[in-house]
């Protein structure tokens, strides 16, 4: 939870005051909503999945009588919340943005959401901490190092390629790295030209490539030319989604819908008579392994399952 | 050939102004971006914004496919040398086979040939003439071995070492998974893909007896990646042959994603130019020195789908074209025949009367040679249990050759040939993996046959692996061997005889050659040291020579007897040995590669004895030392030495070689420029060796060379 900690100190600060005024006005943030608006961005399949494992929460955590709406961005041409009575659940950044403009005493809570999009429609909107809040699509520092330490025992140096966005917090990464006695080699690029020459020299040093998200350097334009070099190189890439370790990257920690659904049903039955409105901002709790196993033999990587290396990783984060 | 140069000129020109605009526009909007995250207290909202979910878990296409990776060499069926791209920086070659004298168990001859093909000789466990015919070569999947004489034209490949990614050598018969003539080896050259190679690049070379010039361009449009790469090379060969190369190449290649499971691939080259060639014994008579017009060209197109993460489905399609022009006019044969006659037991008087019956004092001879191949191959990979790898195609290849000196003919010749493959990779358990797979192959020449293959890698611990193997290969005979049909006749003056058969090279009709090999190969991985052994036998059967012929007769005609050669099966050859290569990282900045081969060959019958025992080298050790210094100076030291031996067809005995090359580069970078210049000593202490023949002496050479990428 550090990652945004920092990031959201000056928010904090900056929106504290206006909570307080706002709480000395006497709205408060005990919402008390009858009903869960789900607003998709669009009704892909994954949305859908979510509404779906959502209901199924709901209804196995025995809290049925929360009703549940779902509205689709793309067929709707102006929101419309029954105000002060629904939570919002905004899945993707489109759904987000529509839903911020929202009265502001409309709870929201947004889901598939990376944190630096968050944090900017937190502060480009009138909304507060505790009506405003996310489950974001990134995984802790911590957690992407450990299963590099889990994966990769040995491993001792980890190079990071990062872009504008990506390199704007390194503190933590950097922290979180020196526990588990890792080295970061930091890279960042500026210009299209330099990744490929960038990386090189960072594989060259480093026992593993960590990818974070970043559409200047990884994008689906450039992970041809970054898994092959890689490759080249002999060297493992930790992905962060699914797909890049479909496409080539060695391993990855990600959240499912099934995983996003079950967090977003207990935030939803938790803050429904909380006073503080809804918690702050927060990683996903719940994650799951993917591994690529033909790199990983082609690397010669030995590779324990899936399973082993998720309650290996879960054991840490308790310890810690 | 003006325009060619034009051409690039132009190209080169545009390329270079329109990188430059394109420069300024990058460096404007970076000094902009930096500007405002200065002044903006908020730069991640100002970048945040951009970011979507997409960003996070949008598909992305695949990339490193299961047919994409490759098998670790402690999985491989049989011994696999690896050489990659900085080995080939380190090694300072400029000739590509040059590079395969750092392979366990290889060797390469300097200039062989001098009837189609001036070039390096590269052979694995001997056997070879110039034109080394026991080894399948390709490039990016794509075969190069030439069916008219066998081998490959290495200076006619339209490739870049720059380009080259890595060399995958399967140091062993490998047909099941390459086909016929994956013989005593195969050698798989891999380029770069397109998307790594963005931007451009300039390599000149400067030395002794050499120039080359290249350009190379790297680009994408949305999801096309694609490079070209010409070149410019002028090669004047050794002092004492008539053997100068000038060639002009051309390559390019793309890549298409069309979407996240499917790409399409698409290569082009093409390369001409000069060659000079000729008998190198003084009193040459029939391949006179000359000089010939090469030309060649390939289109290729590959679609690879991915069905899941380990499944893939590929289908590739080529077509090749291959050129040379070769029109030339005999010395006077007069002299020569007549001892000729004498030496075949006509008396000198007789010799003299039919000698000044001569028509004509010279023949000409069309050796115009003019190849095309057309070959498609579909390939599945897929697992249908998680400890076992299955890959299994087909192909199907046409080849047409028109050569009307050796085949008698002006017609087209036409070649056919089809095959199916499969190979399993069943891990049994931790411990023990294993490889078995068969190839079917039917052919024009030799019908159908079967060579199937197995091995057994047994890990001894989680780095050390002992590999058993056995597998089988054929060698379908080359043209020479099989359909040769040429003849040099001298027109006589009275109407009987015709004429006199000067030489005749007759059709062999043989069977294809066998080999099978067994191996008992060991690999171990210590982190920074790799050792790869293997003790080796090697049993070919119906092994096919081209002998004289005795007792030849032709109606009508006046033979010289001896001068007539057909192929045969005959005999069986063993080869018995030990290789082994050692990787030595020992420190972070110096790299030692160490190779050992020990090859004896044994054959059986006398008249293949000849020179087939003497046709490898019994030792053979190369070295590779590479250091480097700081961030801008690395040195390397290869050493190379080669035991005496006599190569097959026109070789003959060399002594020991030894020889050391040096490398000294700086790298440098000053803004969008960066690059590196390097000297290269080939030969250091200047001894004076003679190679594959007594007629190619090598001396010490030296080159500079610039890269520049911008």
């Amino acid at each position: 939870m550090l990652i945004w900690h920092k990031k959201n100190r000056l928010v904090k600060k900056a929106l504290g005051y206006t909570a307080l005024v706002l709480g000395l006005l006497g709205h408060g943030f005990a919402h008390a909503y009858t009903g869960v608006t789900i607003v998709m961005s669009t009704s892909s399949a994954v949305n859908q999945e979510f509404v779906d494992n959502f209901k199924q929460e709901l209804l196995n955590a025995k809290y049925p009588n929360l009703r549940v709406k779902v509205i689709d961005l793309q067929e709707t041409e102006k929101l419309v919340v029954a105000e002060n009575s629904e939570l919002v659940i905004a899945l993707g950044v489109k759904a987000l943005g529509a839903s911020s403009k929202l009265s502001f005493t409309t709870p929201v809570l947004g889901v598939y959401t990376p944190l630096p999009t968050y944090n900017s429609l937190l502060a480009s909107s009138r909304r507060v901490l505790g009506n405003f809040s996310a489950i974001v699509l990134d995984q802790p520092n911590a957690r992407r190092l450990l299963l590099i330490k889990t994966v990769l025992p040995e491993a001792k140096s980890v190079g990071v390629l990062l872009g504008q966005t990506s390199m704007q917090d390194t503190d933590n990464l950097k922290e979180m790295a020196e526990k588990l006695d890792l080295n970061i080699n930091q890279e960042n690029v500026y210009q299209e030209s330099e990744l490929i020459p960038k990386l090189s020299t960072l594989l060259e040093s480093s026992d593993a490539l960590m990818a974070l998200p970043d559409p200047f350097v990884y994008s689906r334009e450039t992970a041809q030319s970054i898994l092959l070099t890689s490759y080249r190189h002999q060297k493992p890439v930790f992905g962060y989604s699914q797909s890049y370790v479909q496409a080539g990257a060695l391993a990855a920690v990600y959240t499912n819908t099934k995983q996003l659904a079950k967090q977003a049903a207990e935030i939803a039955i938790q803050s429904q008579q909380a006073i503080g409105g809804l918690p702050p901002p927060q990683a996903p709790k719940y994650f799951s392994i993917i591994l690529n196993r033909q790199v990983g033999r082609s690397l010669k990587i030995q590779l324990t399952d899936e399973e082993t290396i998720h309650k290996k990783m879960i054991e840490t984060e308790a310890m810690q | 050939m003006r325009y060619f140069k034009h051409i690039v000129l132009i190209i080169l020109m545009l390329l270079s102004n329109a990188r430059l605009v394109a420069a300024e526009e990058t460096s404007t909007k970076k000094t902009s971006t930096k500007e405002t995250s200065a002044n903006d207290a908020w730069p991640i909202a100002s970048s945040g914004q951009d970011l979507s979910e997409e960003d996070y878990i949008g598909e992305v296409p695949r990339v490193l496919t299961v047919s994409r990776l490759s098998q670790p060499l402690s999985d491989a069926p049989s011994a696999v040398t690896i050489i990659d791209g900085e080995t080939i920086r380190a090694s300072g070659i400029v000739d590509l086979p040059e590079i395969f004298r750092l392979v366990p168990g290889f060797y390469v001859g300097t200039n062989a040939g001098y009837i189609y093909n001036t070039n390096q000789v590269v052979s694995y466990h001997g056997m070879a003439n110039a034109y080394a015919g026991s080894m399948q070569v390709m490039i990016n999947g794509r075969s190069v071995y030439t069916p008219v004489f066998g081998g490959v034209k290495w200076s006619e490949l339209p490739i870049a070492i720059a380009d080259i990614e890595r060399i995958e050598v399967t140091r062993g018969p490998n047909a099941a998974s390459y086909g016929a003539n994956s013989y005593f080896g195969v050698i798989n050259i891999l380029t770069q893909h397109p998307s790594e190679a963005e931007g451009n690049k300039v390599i000149v070379t400067h030395g002794n007896g050499r120039n080359e010039a290249f350009y190379r361009h790297g680009g994408k449009l949305n999801d096309l990646s694609y490079r070209i790469t010409t070149g410019y090379r002028e090669d004047d060969g050794l002092d004492n042959r008539n053997d100068f190369k000038r060639t002009r190449l051309l390559n390019a290649q793309a890549d298409y994603q069309i979407n996240d499971t499917n790409s399409l691939e698409f290569e082009f080259g093409m390369a001409n130019g000069n060659r000079a060639d000729g008998e190198s014994v003084k009193d040459y008579v029939l391949f006179v020195p000359r000089e010939r017009e090469i030309f060649n060209h390939y289109e290729l197109m590959r679609w690879q789908h991915n069905i899941s993460a380990d499944s893939d489905f590929k289908l590739q399609a080529y077509h090749s074209f291959d050129r040379s022009n070769d029109n030339f006019t005999s010395t006077n044969l007069k002299a020569n025949a007549k001892r000729l006659f004498i030496e075949n037991g006509i008396s000198p008087a007789a010799a003299s009367v039919a000698v000044a019956r001569f028509l004509n004092d010279q023949v000409s001879i069309n050796n115009d040679i003019d190849t095309e191949r057309f070959d498609i191959e579909v390939q599945h990979t897929f697992a249908p249990a998680t400890n076992l790898r299955v890959v299994w195609g087909g192909s199907a290849r046409l080849d047409n050759t028109y050569a009307p000196y050796w085949l008698g003919t002006k017609e087209t010749d036409h070649f056919n040939l089809q095959r199916l493959f499969g190979h399993a990779e069943w891990r049994i358990n931790d411990k023990l993996l294993m490889n078995i797979g068969s190839m079917v192959e039917h052919n024009s020449f030799t019908g159908t046959d079967i060579s199937p293959r197995a091995s057994l890698n047994f890990k001894l611990t989680p780095n050390q692996t002992i590999r058993l193997g056995v597998s089988s290969a054929l060698r379908t005979p080359n043209y020479v061997e099989e359909k040769f049909n040429a003849k040099v006749i001298i027109p006589l003056v009275a109407p009987f005889p015709a004429g006199v058969v000067y030489r005749f090279q007759d059709a062999g009709n043989v069977n294809p050659e066998k080999i099978v090999s067994r191996e008992i190969g060991y690999l171990g991985d210590f982190g920074r040291f790799s050792l790869d052994a293997k003790i080796f036998n090697d049993e070919i059967s119906d092994f096919i020579r081209t002998p004289r012929i005795r007792g030849f007769v032709t109606p009508g005609f006046l033979n010289l007897g001896g001068r007539a050669r057909s192929g045969v099966n005959g005999g069986d050859v063993l080869v018995n040995g030990f290789e082994t290569q050692a990787k030595w990282r020992i420190t972070k900045d110096t790299n030692f590669l160490l190779n050992y081969a020990y090859v004896d060959i044994t054959a059986n019958e006398d008249d293949t004895t000849s020179n087939i025992n003497e046709s490898a080298p019994r030792h053979t050790i190369s070295a590779l030392l590479n250091h480097r210094f700081n961030s801008h100076w690395d040195a390397s030291l290869a050493y190379y030495q080669t035991s005496e031996t006599t190569q097959l067809g026109d070789g003959n005995p060399v002594d020991l070689i030894r020889k050391c090359d040096l490398r000294v580069a700086r790298k440098f970078n000053s803004g969008p420029w960066h690059g590196e210049v390097s000297a290269v000593v080939e030969n250091l202490f200047n001894s004076h060796y003679e190679e594959f023949a007594d007629y190619n002496t090598l001396k010490r050479r030296a080159r500079i060379n610039l890269s520049l990428e911008f």
